[in-house]
């Protein structure tokens, strides 16, 4: 059966497969902007709290760079780039829902000055690859609803 | 069958009860063994979930008095008492191929408190974010946490039984004097295994039906272990570095807590609710007036609305997804929804005021 389920995913950055977190790459800077994409949201539910790593951190793709608790789970975030956290979004340290309301614009988390950029990117998806992962991502959450 | 280590412990410090979840969660993905740990806490151990303000939640100067701990789960949730009564149970294994959602994890992983329950005749649901129910009234609290390697922990706290009057002393609730109403009231939204079991069940009796729940749940065997020397160091050093430290106990969040309290009359009389908020989110609702004819609706509508977002348009939703499901409660549903989202506004409205503790809740906190 198909699923009703649709998901805001925009093409114009890259999102890592297993923590469903964005990250765009501003052309000018050469920063990566993160923030959680719309399909990590639908898991989470409503975030009640946030805390995120001082800038000036350093952080390994993968490894934490914040916590938060959300209607659903308590979870690490982890980086999707290695690099040193040079902005981190303050607004929402203390209104968490903005990652909800609006997650690829005023709920982006920190700002991160990459290490190794393409090679990061090289293990994220995006691009042409966006609309199979999104099908098959929306998949598994309708099998694991239809198990439950 | 898949063999899992089963760790048994009583009368834990807090801040080594928590480091050796988080240890473990923290290893098990470089090859450390899946562990099933239920373990007690010395009496008593005040708990307070991840984020939470320790002030807020705990009568800290009645702690001290009377030498109770206290500390901070690495999972999310409210605060709980723990000591002998309080079956603590902790089970790590890897995340990855772990494809489950945060809700379906936590159902699957509280199968096995399920079926041990099952065991001595006691019929419990999941519920809501982290509460294992039984007739509207929490016997265990659940939590999930996700370690930065991989490592899932699932935390528990199974109540055996649990002393109200002493909870009551050392936790806040909404109410702010303690009154035998007051715990008659929590009382009404709790249960315990020997309450509903009728049988004097003793922890290592639990201990045993929660392991074998485990066991067939997940259909591994659990062979009893120990710790091993490079995990007591590494949970010593985590003990050290943070949760015995102040600055991980006393920690805050930029998100307020706030409350307020609304009073309606309704056709049954006079309606009483009190809501707390974490920034939007209410963590907790608490329903009291005069119509309690049907206290398992009441408690099943105050979990519903537990750590749900503030929106009047999803209150209204909520309450009345509760109505339908609990045609037997005449509260007058559209009354309750007014209610709740007046509560809301005036703690919201505290916030805005910069008064946590606006209205007339916890006033003791102003000078924690």
């Amino acid at each position: 059966m198909s699923s009703d389920r649709t998901f805001e995913v925009p093409h114009d950055r890259h999102y890592d497969r297993e923590h469903h977190l964005w990250a765009s790459c501003d052309a000018d800077s050469g920063r990566i902007r993160v923030g959680i994409d719309a399909i990590g949201l639908e898991s989470l539910g409503e975030l009640a709290y946030v805390s995120l790593q001082e800038t000036n951190t350093q952080v390994v793709r993968g490894g934490a760079m914040g916590t938060l608790e959300a209607a659903k789970m308590t979870t690490t975030i982890a980086a999707p780039v290695t690099g040193t956290i040079v902005a981190r979004n303050d607004e929402i340290l203390s209104q968490p829902t903005l990652v909800n309301s609006d997650p690829y614009g005023g709920g982006w988390l920190v700002e991160i000055e990459p290490a190794m950029w393409e090679a990061d990117a090289d293990e994220l998806v995006s691009g042409d690859d966006l609309d199979e992962w999104v099908t098959a991502e929306v998949a598994r959450m309708d099998a694991e609803d239809h198990a439950s | 069958m898949k063999a899992w280590r089963l760790l048994r412990e009583d009368g834990v410090s807090a801040g080594h009860g928590l480091a050796v979840d988080e240890t473990l969660a923290s290893r098990v993905v470089q090859g450390a063994p899946p562990t099933l740990r239920l373990y007690t806490y010395r009496p008593h151990s005040a708990l307070i979930g991840r984020f939470q303000d320790a002030a807020n939640e705990v009568h800290l100067a009645y702690c001290a008095a009377h030498g109770l701990e206290v500390n901070r789960r690495p999972t999310g949730g409210g605060a709980i008492l723990m000591g002998p009564d309080q079956l603590g149970v902790a089970l790590t294994v890897p995340g990855r191929g772990t494809e489950l959602r945060p809700r379906a994890l936590m159902e699957r992983f509280s199968d096995g408190l399920v079926r041990a329950l099952s065991s001595v005749g006691i019929v419990a649901t999941f519920r809501g974010k982290n509460d294992l129910e039984v007739g509207g009234r929490k016997i265990a609290g659940l939590g999930v946490y996700r370690d930065p390697s991989g490592g899932l922990l699932f935390h528990a706290s199974l109540l055996i039984d649990l002393d109200v009057a002493l909870m009551a002393q050392v936790l806040k609730t909404p109410f702010g004097t303690i009154t035998d109403a007051e715990i008659a009231t929590v009382s009404s939204r709790t249960t315990t295994m020997r309450a509903l079991s009728g049988r004097d069940l003793d922890v290592d009796d639990v201990r045993n039906r929660v392991s074998e729940g485990f066991a067939r749940s997940f259909d591994v065997a659990l062979e009893p272990g120990e710790l091993d020397a490079d995990e007591g160091a590494a949970i010593t050093a985590l003990r050290h570095a943070k949760y015995d430290t102040e600055s991980w106990v006393h920690q805050t969040t930029d998100v307020p807590d706030t409350n307020g309290s609304a009073t309606v009359a309704t056709d049954n009389g006079q309606l009483d609710i009190h809501v707390a908020l974490a920034g939007r989110t209410i963590k907790a609702v608490h329903l009291r007036g005069d119509f309690f004819e049907t206290e398992s609706a009441v408690a099943d509508l105050e979990g519903r609305l537990r750590w749900h977002a503030a929106r009047t348009d999803g209150i209204r939703a909520t309450v009345s997804r509760w109505a339908e499901a609990t045609p037997e409660c005449s509260l007058d549903a559209d009354a309750l929804t007014r209610a709740i989202i007046a509560a809301a506004e005036a703690a919201s409205a505290a916030e805005a005021e910069r008064d946590p503790y606006g209205c007339f809740v916890t006033p003791e906190a102003n000078h924690g």
